[in-house]
């Protein structure tokens, strides 16, 4: 029974910013997922990476305070560090300018936070977040419940793809941040923060760059369906069959190239969006050539556009019918 | 003073196939139902009213603004109730009716304050704390009128309230619905299937078939007969009583239950049925003004051509 049941009242009050409407559907949909033990659990697991990089930074700004462990960063561990392809690190061990060093450490550590451990854990936890977003939408048919409202198809796209973005960037930029401000609490000096003020933009740009093709691509696949598993599968299928087929490719084209270079990696880096970021990211962090990567933009640029062209025609199909 | 709704020769097609077909309507404060058979074009009203699909021709107006024109003005001012069952899932009662506030632009504390107090008037408990998933059917139905109503829209849109509840709740939410139109002067369409629930409630019907207007009268007026008549319920054999009748000369017809509807002025005939009545031997158990059935307006409309021949 209602404790205070006052029947039915007129109401005159002061009505919200049409435009922030997109932030009502995002937050519902944050709380939502939020609602996974498993999500809860992949959010912990992507912040422990962070734990490692950030042992990396502070091995970094002691080997400048103590040249002994400089000498045994490059000594003994140089080839633990090639075999975990941190070999821009050990590279940024050789640069005698140690301002010029501490950026080319640093842009290696973000791009290698970036690449490897965050690259993995946003695919599983995309998975998780992204399939059920639009697809329970449209097996409930709540779409007649947002769109009888003033809410615009752009707003709910919106409403929906932030969702995406807030966990993208709760496991991309909030960390590499940290590890950025963690970085500038180390070092010897406030001098670091001239040396290195670009950093912070490079991991907003690259944290965009994950999460923007990413975010429209699962939702794309989550409006094509009722079923949140098949839009899972899909993900999961795009993911899993890329990266398959591109390590297939250059271990063949290995096998019969005599003297293989970057190149012969990189063309076949198209067939797999995890290495298609990884260019990207590459090139973010000043690792690589515009010119060497621009296809890989390309693609990612394509695909965002498709993936939200048919995200909004997958929207607008149920009110026509 | 300019009709709430307001529809002029709306025409909607989907390819070759015309769901609206020149629809001309004036809908004014109170309830007005909106019947048809089903494929009548109905769903397809409401969505155009909505500004869920454009018309392919014609013009309309919601209170002062445009129809296809000024979509998101109109969803500020019509709550709307669909007939699906749709919900959101994994929020409770209470969450949805909050979400539903503030996609209308309520801000949060205020949206919550007020799903609390729609949700009051809608008979909801404790349930509202329950996740949508777990509602009856009944259940759901009070909800989704929860979510139409949050806003305090002047222009309501309910698509089969009370279909899926029990007698009980069937007669409170009607009730609900007469308070709304009658006390807060809200404008209600109705669409129904449920005749006894228009009789109710219903100020004005209007009927579509095949994608036109065969009705748009108020209900009062729909049901006065074209011909003055009584319709009169006997006591013993009514067969027999109305061939009496007929042999003094009056036209008679059978209705339902065993009623006899005389036609005629009212004044002299009630005094002919009660003198044939005392010569027949049979007792008279009512004698009243005939008025037309809702269920035979409906079905005589929606049996007629569209181009007005039945």
């Amino acid at each position: 029974m209602a404790i205070h049941d006052v029947g039915y009242r007129t109401w005159q009050g002061k009505l919200a910013s049409p435009w922030t409407r997109w932030m009502v559907i995002t937050k519902a949909g944050v709380r939502r997922a939020w609602q996974s033990s498993w999500l809860k659990r992949m959010m912990f697991f992507a912040w422990l990476p962070a734990i490692f990089f950030a042992l990396g930074f502070f091995l970094w700004e002691q080997s400048l305070l103590n040249r002994d462990m400089l000498r045994m960063l490059d000594g003994p561990m140089r080839h633990q560090m090639q075999d975990l392809d941190l070999k821009g690190f050990s590279a940024g061990l050789q640069i005698e300018d140690e301002r010029v060093a501490r950026h080319s450490v640093w842009s290696w550590l973000l791009y290698f936070f970036f690449r490897y451990p965050q690259g993995g854990i946003m695919v599983l936890m995309v998975g998780i977040i992204a399939p059920p977003l639009i697809s329970q939408d449209v097996r409930s048919r709540a779409f007649l419940l947002y769109f009888s409202r003033p809410i615009a198809r752009w707003q709910y796209a919106l409403g929906k793809i932030a969702t995406v973005w807030f966990y993208l960037l709760m496991i991309s930029a909030a960390p590499a941040l940290l590890l950025y401000v963690l970085g500038v609490f180390m070092s010897p000096s406030v001098q670091v923060i001239s040396d290195t003020w670009d950093l912070p933009l490079r991991i907003v740009a690259a944290s965009a760059v994950l999460m923007v093709p990413t975010a429209s691509l699962a939702l794309c696949l989550s409006s094509l369906t009722e079923e949140s598993r098949y839009a899972g599968f899909s993900w999961f299928a795009v993911w899993i069959l890329g990266w398959f087929t591109y390590a297939v490719m250059t271990a063949v084209e290995l096998g019969h190239t005599a003297e293989p270079d970057s190149t012969t990696l990189e063309k076949w880096a198209p067939v797999s969006l995890y290495h298609t970021f990884g260019e990207v990211q590459g090139w973010v962090f000043g690792f690589a050539p515009f010119e060497q990567i621009k296809y890989a933009a390309l693609l990612l640029a394509v695909i965002t556009v498709v993936s939200t062209a048919v995200l909004f025609r997958s929207i607008s199909a149920p009110l026509r019918a | 003073m300019n009709a709430l709704i307001e529809l002029d020769e709306i025409s909607k097609n989907y390819g070759s196939f015309r769901a609206l077909d020149r629809v001309s309507l004036k809908i004014d404060a109170g309830i007005t139902s909106l019947l048809g058979p089903n494929g009548a074009g109905k769903s397809t009203l409401i969505k155009v009213l909505l500004g869920l699909l454009r018309a392919t021709s014609g013009r309309g107006q919601l209170l002062d603004y445009q129809l296809g024109r000024h979509n998101r003005q109109i969803r500020e001012q019509v709550g709307y109730m669909p007939e699906d069952d749709c919900y959101l899932t994994g929020l409770s009662g209470v969450e949805s009716v909050q979400l539903s506030a503030q996609l209308s632009r309520f801000a949060s504390l205020e949206a919550l304050r007020r799903a609390h107090e729609i949700l009051d008037f809608c008979g909801m408990g404790q349930e509202r704390y329950r996740t949508v998933e777990t509602y009856s059917t009944g259940m759901r139905q009070k909800l989704r009128f929860a979510q139409a109503l949050v806003h305090d829209p002047p222009i309501l849109i309910l698509d089969e309230p009370t279909s899926g509840l029990d007698p009980g709740e069937r007669e409170s939410m009607l009730n609900r619905i007469k308070i709304l139109a009658c006390e807060k002067g809200k404008a209600v369409l109705l669409c129904t299937h449920i005749l006894p629930d228009v009789q109710a409630v219903s100020d004005a019907v209007v009927i579509l078939a095949s994608g036109r207007v065969r009705v748009a009268e108020s209900l009062e007026r729909l049901s006065v007969p074209t011909a003055p008549s009584l319709r009169v319920k006997v006591l013993g054999d009514a067969d027999a009583f109305m061939s009496d009748l007929g042999r003094a000369g009056l036209k008679v017809r059978s209705g339902a239950n065993g009623t006899i509807t005389v036609e005629g002025v009212h004044e002299e005939l009630s005094e002919r049925i009660w003198q044939q009545a005392r010569q027949a031997g049979v007792g008279v158990r009512s004698i009243e003004p005939s008025r037309n059935s809702l269920e035979e307006i409906f079905l005589t409309a929606v049996r007629e051509q569209p181009d007005g021949h039945s």
